[in-house]
Parts: C-alpha cells; structure tokens; sequence
C-alpha cells in the first residue's frame, strides 16, 4: 500500500514519551514512532496554543522553531524550507493563538537510549477555541480506544500478531502494541487517565470528575524513561524543582538572556538530574508560572 | 562431508544400484559431486543413478532433476520447477504480442482438491486443452500477482494428459456459510448469506469470456449500506421487495465489493425488516474500515480537512468530454475553447486513515462561499489561478466536514467523488460525557 498515513490525533504527554522507532528499510517505506501505548505515527494532527515561536533562519530563508500546547505538555514544531506552506502560515501566525498542526514526526536521539520528538509540520491554521476543544474530544477518544486496545495485547502476552487481529485489532495495531510491550513493559494506566481526566474536566467545566487517581499525578509530560538512565539520585520532585529554581537563578545572573538551557542540563546532570528530567521540570515550573522562557533556548524566574 | 556422513547415502544408492559399481567407487563419485563439485546431495545421488544404473527416474527427460509435485494449495508461489496434477477448470487462447512478436497462449484457470489458481501456457500454438479434463503439468514455474499464486508453463515444460477424476472445491475462496451486513461485505469472500431490500434492479445483456450472458443487477441495501449486485440468474426481483440472499459471493470492481449470486445460490422473500432506505440505511464508515474492507457506494465520512492538493481551485475543462486540461489543449479532442470550472481535492482524514475526496463545483461554492465567477474575477484581479487555490484552502484547511459519496479503492488509499457534503457538528459535552461514562464504567 502506498496510502497516506494516518493522522494521528495524540497528546504531547504520550507522543514525547516515545523512546522507541521503527525506521523504513529503504526509501520507500515509512518510519514509525512506537508510542508507549503502541501506536505507530508517522503523522500527526494536533491542536493547542502557540506559545512561542522564532525565526532563526533569515527572512529569505526562513528556519522556525515552536512550540505548541495542549494539555498534557508541548509540541516541539521545526520548519525549515522544505514546508514551504507551514513556514509562511507561522509568520503570519500570532503568540499566544490556537493553531491547528498537520505535520510528520521526526526523532533526534543524541545518545543512545533517548529520544527527542519533534513535528515537522506541513500545514498550520489558526483555528478558533471551538475547533480545538473538538481536538481534546478526539485526541481522548482515541486515547482512550487505544489504550483499551494495548490491554488486549498486555493481558494475552502469548498472543502474536494474527491472533491480536482476530480480536479485533488492526494489523498496525497488533504490530505497534506487540513493539510498545517489549519495549515499554506494562503500561502505566494511571498515567493516561490522569490525561483522560485533565481533558474531561477541560470539556466538562460544570462536571465534577474524579477518576479516583491521586491527585498529584502530574499533567506535565511525563518523564522519558531512559532505559538504563539515573532517575535514582534521591531526591524528591520538589527537591528537584528547588535544584532547577535555584540554577535558573543563578545562571541568569550570569547571562543576560537569561538562563541557557544547555547549561542548565549541564549543572542539573552534576546534581544528578537528567536531562529529561530538566525538561519535565521547567515544563512544570512553567505551569506554574514560576519561570518562563524570555527567549527561546532560555528560561527566567518570573 | 566426511566419509561418515556419506555412509547413509552411499548404503541407499547401494540398495538401488547392487553390483553395479562398488562400494570404493561409489564414495570416490560422491565426494567428486560434493566435495569438489561443490553439487547438493539430492542433486549428487540423481546423478550417480543416472550414470550407473538404467533406473527410472520417473520421467524420461533430464529436466525433470529436482521438480517437485505439488497440489495448488501448496504451490507458494516461489516454485521455479513444480509439477502439477490438475483439472482445466476454464481455458482460452489467446493471441498476444509479446515483445513485438505474435504468440497465441492459452490461460485459464486450474484446480485439484485443494484449490485453484490461474495458469498460462506461453506456447500454446499445438497444445489443446479441454474444459474439465485432467493434465500432468511438469516443470512449471509459479509467480505472486495481487497476492494470487499464477501458474505458468515455459519451454522446458510438458503437458500430459491423464485419465484420472479430480473434483475441485465448489468456489475459489470459501469460508463456511457466514451470515453478513452489507458493511461486513469485503472481496473474496463467499458463501455469504444476507437480508437485503432491493433498491433498483435492471436486466443487462453482457458478454462474459465471449459469451452472451443476461445479468440483473443493482442496488440491494439493509441498514449498514449500500451494495450493487449482480444476479447471474433471473430471481424475479423486484424494487421495494426484501430477500435473503444464501450462498452468495463478493466481488470487488475498483475496490468496491458488490455481491453476487447466481445457479448455487437461494433466494427467499422475507418480510421486510429495513424499512424506508433514505431513513434507515446508515453508511456511516470510518477510513479505517474502508481501507480494510474497500470501497462503497453512498458512504459517509466524517473528518478533517488535513490537506488541499494540486488541482484544486479554478480549472479548465474540454467542452466536449469534460476532462480538466492544461491550457487549451485536451488529449483526445485537440485544441478547444476551454469551459472553466471550480473543484476541490482534499484529503479528509478521520484519525483512522486518509480518504482522497473530489469535490464538484456546486459543493465547492458551497463549502468554500466562493462562486465560479468569484474565482474567475479573482483569478484575473491576481493574474494567476493560484491566488484561487490559496484562497479556498485558506477556508477548507482544518475545516471538519461530512462527505457522501461513491469510494473506490486502490493501493493508493480510498477515493471519494463528494455527492454531498457539509460542517460536520458534533456535541462536544455531550460526546465528552459519552467517553467519561464509558472510562468510569471500565475502571470501577
């Protein structure tokens, strides 16, 4: 089949979550990103608030980098001039403005172990709030369809690919499930319908919601698991974040950006924090309006 | 190999051979096939009994070293060298330019026991094959088309006739007897019994394999879809009449399933259980489902706009046939005064796949609030047709809609040419709700 792939409606929280990729064999076959719960996306379209973007190419040439987001975290958005339409819709584009993403996702992996995702958008639109609330809808539903799915394959672990399709899973599924299972283990269930919770209350303002989940659980993206990675330094989340604070504040003193991110990793990675713990914090410090980033690449105690 | 492992094989071709040729001898012609000659062993052994002993190796031609006999149900579609025994279930001959030179080739399609495939007979100038006999097919070769094992037979292959019954499976693909809905229907599958309400039947006179063939066909519907048919017998049906279908079959044209029913198959009035079409019949698809099961007639589909390809906006059209063309040339009608139109071509996506859609003029005026006129006026105002494209894609883009139509299907994805189409709505709170009560039920 040569057939345009799917675009997949997913939340930031479950698509940066992905360590685990099938590349095409040869040019003409299709590269996946498995997510943890084993759908394979090539394409995505996604639907959130445009928070900050930059041009750092040249006006001619124009190199944008983004960020868009929903819920559960942000899109990392690169055009380059290859997406012609997309660049000359993000110039046009207003900060902060509901836009509306169809793009391809790429990977960047600086080291064996972790990924970084990224979407390398082909369309962009600026839509109105209505639109994107029928996204939250869609990106839940088929969260939640999904993550039904993905039970099947965790519960019968015997089962190949034809037996998952028997039960009523796609051939992709099967594939995609079976992949995400031996890489991810078993699925953390409460980690989605936190998600599930935060865009229902999202849609159901009047409605009170309770999934019956701990209420700490956070809606920032969740961690990259890196396989064989140091999350064990002992320090609590708030310890962490107290670690990040305080690093923030004292490397924007020293440069008048702000703080660079770069350093930041560097320092935290002394202090036993990795790099996508870094990530996941400042995104969390952000929600809170803590901090914020003044530039792109750099973060300020607000 | 050494000495030990030949052993075995040495004591077989001994048992074969006797006195012919000793012992010492026999290892010395061994080891020279395999240990010099580098020969596999089955290859080796062959060669050893053809020198040495007037053995019959089963055939008289020497090409026949290595062949296999297969049943077509074993036949993988890799062989290089099979033999097969089998039933003409149909032959032609045909006469065929290959490479710029006239072949007349012989294809039909053929079967034992366990199934039946297609076959060709590349020199079939002397070779007459009789519908129903039996043949011994030797040293053909097999190839994959569409999935389907292909028989062939080349120069080094001979054609037999035996005297021998072989009865073949009723149809090509049969499941057991399976009760369906229209929206379950997708090729290949037979022995289908189904419950459906005729909505429009004409007799057509046709002509199948060069013969003349009365075909009633039309459309049939229940309350998942729509599905054109073709009786190959004359059931007497009527428009407005519901019927149960037994031992029917799916074929697909253009990737569209339509059902088939003819001598083996039975068909009963049946009260009727359907009820008004244009209230009852729901062919609501996901892409999804289309991309599995193929295309449909009067199918609806829900999604995003997530793309507005080349081709879209204003366009010309030959005044004569109606195909877009470049400027004011068409391929078959030479130059003509061009008539210019509007259309859209999108990719709808539903989140479960992507459906090309082909949108005409009065739904594009109506999707997109521009008029022919308006986009020939902007068109000029511009000076370039692209300034429409850009301008409808500016209001299609994202836009959710629902789209009806006939969807064809090919290895490039579904296609739909729009009958009707609008925003779709939906009642977020209300679908919310729908997913919160599911997600509680499931985790309490």
């Amino acid at each position: 089949m040569n057939a345009r792939e799917t675009a997949w409606r997913i939340f930031a929280g479950e698509l940066n979550a992905s360590s685990l990729e099938k590349k095409g064999e040869d040019e003409k076959s299709v590269s996946y990103v498995i997510t943890p719960l084993g759908t394979m996306v090539n394409r995505v379209l996604v639907c959130g608030v445009l928070t900050e973007k930059e041009n750092i190419g040249t006006d001619d040439e124009p190199m944008w980098k983004a960020r868009v987001q929903d819920v559960t975290g942000s899109y990392f958005l690169n055009v380059g001039r290859y997406q012609p339409e997309a660049a000359a819709a993000m110039a046009n584009l207003d900060t902060p403005s509901f836009v509306a993403v169809v793009g391809k996702v790429r990977t960047y992996s600086p080291e064996e172990g972790r990924v970084y995702v990224s979407l390398r958008p082909e369309k962009m639109m600026s839509i109105d709030g209505d639109t994107r609330n029928m996204w939250v809808l869609d990106a839940a539903e088929s969260m939640w369809d999904r993550l039904l799915k993905l039970r099947k394959t965790v519960s019968n672990p015997d089962a190949n690919a034809n037996a998952l399709i028997g039960m009523g899973l796609t051939a992709q599924e099967a594939e995609g499930t079976i992949l995400a299972h031996e890489h991810y283990g078993d699925p953390d269930s409460s980690r989605y319908l936190s998600v599930l919770q935060s865009a229902l209350r999202m849609l159901l303002p009047d409605r009170t919601i309770d999934l019956g989940l701990p209420e700490e659980v956070p809606d920032a993206p969740e961690e990259i698991e890196v396989e064989g990675g140091d999350n064990d330094s002992g320090m609590s989340a708030l310890d962490k974040e107290d670690v990040i604070l305080r690093l923030i504040e004292e490397l924007d003193d020293i440069h008048s950006k702000g703080a660079p991110r770069a350093e930041i990793d560097r320092r935290a990675a002394m202090e036993g924090i990795s790099e996508a713990e870094v990530e996941e914090i400042s995104d969390s410090l952000m929600d809170k309006g803590l901090i914020y980033e003044p530039n792109l690449g750099y973060l300020r105690k607000i | 190999m050494n000495r030990e492992e030949l052993t075995p094989h040495v004591e077989e071709l001994k048992r074969v051979l006797g006195d012919k040729i000793s012992e010492e001898e026999l290892l010395k012609e061994l080891d020279a096939y395999l240990n010099v000659y580098h020969v596999d062993i089955m290859s080796a052994k062959r060669g050893i009994l053809r020198k040495h002993g007037d053995v019959d190796l089963d055939t008289g031609s020497f090409v026949t070293g290595g062949a296999v006999v297969k049943k077509i149900g074993e036949l993988t579609g890799s062989e290089m060298n099979v033999d097969i025994l089998a039933k003409v279930v149909f032959a032609e001959k045909k006469n065929v330019q290959i490479k710029n030179s006239a072949r007349t080739i012989i294809s039909g399609i053929l079967g034992d026991e366990t199934g039946t495939a297609s076959f060709t007979v590349w020199n079939g100038e002397d070779i007459e094959l009789e519908k129903g006999a039996v043949y011994m097919f030797k040293n053909c070769y097999t190839k994959l088309w569409n999935d389907k094992v292909q028989i062939s037979t080349g120069n080094r292959s001979t054609i037999s006739r035996e005297n021998v019954e072989i009865s073949t499976p009723e149809r090509q693909i049969s499941y057991s007897s399976s009760v369906a809905k229209v929206a379950d229907l997708k090729e290949g599958i037979g022995n289908v019994t189904i419950t459906v309400k005729i909505v429009s039947v004409e007799c057509r006179n046709i002509m199948v394999k060069g013969e003349p063939r009365v075909v009633f066909s039309g459309i049939a519907a229940d309350t998942t879809g729509k599905v054109q048919f073709s009786a190959w017998k004359d059931f007497e049906l009527q428009e407005g009449e519901t019927v149960c279908i037994k031992n029917a079959y799916i074929r697909a044209w253009k990737g569209i399933p339509q059902l088939n029913f003819g001598d083996r198959s039975e068909v009963s009035r049946v009260d009727d259980t359907i009820g008004d079409i244009a209230s009852a019949v729901d062919s609501r698809r996901t892409v999804g489902e289309i991309v599995r099961n193929g295309g449909g007639i009067d199918i609806t589909v829900s999604g995003t706009v997530v793309d507005v390809r080349v081709g879209s906006g204003l366009i010309k059209r030959c005044p004569v046939c109606n195909r877009s063309i470049l400027g004011t040339e068409c391929m078959s009608h030479g130059t003509v005064e061009p008539v210019q139109d509007i259309r859209l071509k999108v990719v709808i996506d539903d989140g479960t796949g992507a459906l090309s859609a082909i949108i005409g003029r009065e739904l594009t005026e109506k999707l997109t609030g521009m008029t022919l006129k308006m986009a020939v006026d902007l068109s000029k105002a511009r000076g370039e047709t692209e300034a429409v494209t850009r301008a409808m894609a500016d209001r299609v883009l994202m836009r959710r809609v629902t789209v009806t139509g006939n969807v064809m299907s090919d290895d490039y994805g579904p296609m739909m040419i729009v009958s009707s189409a609008d925003d779709d709505k939906i009642d977020v709170p209300a679908r919310a709700a729908e997913l919160l009560k599911k997600v509680e039920e499931a985790i309490m």
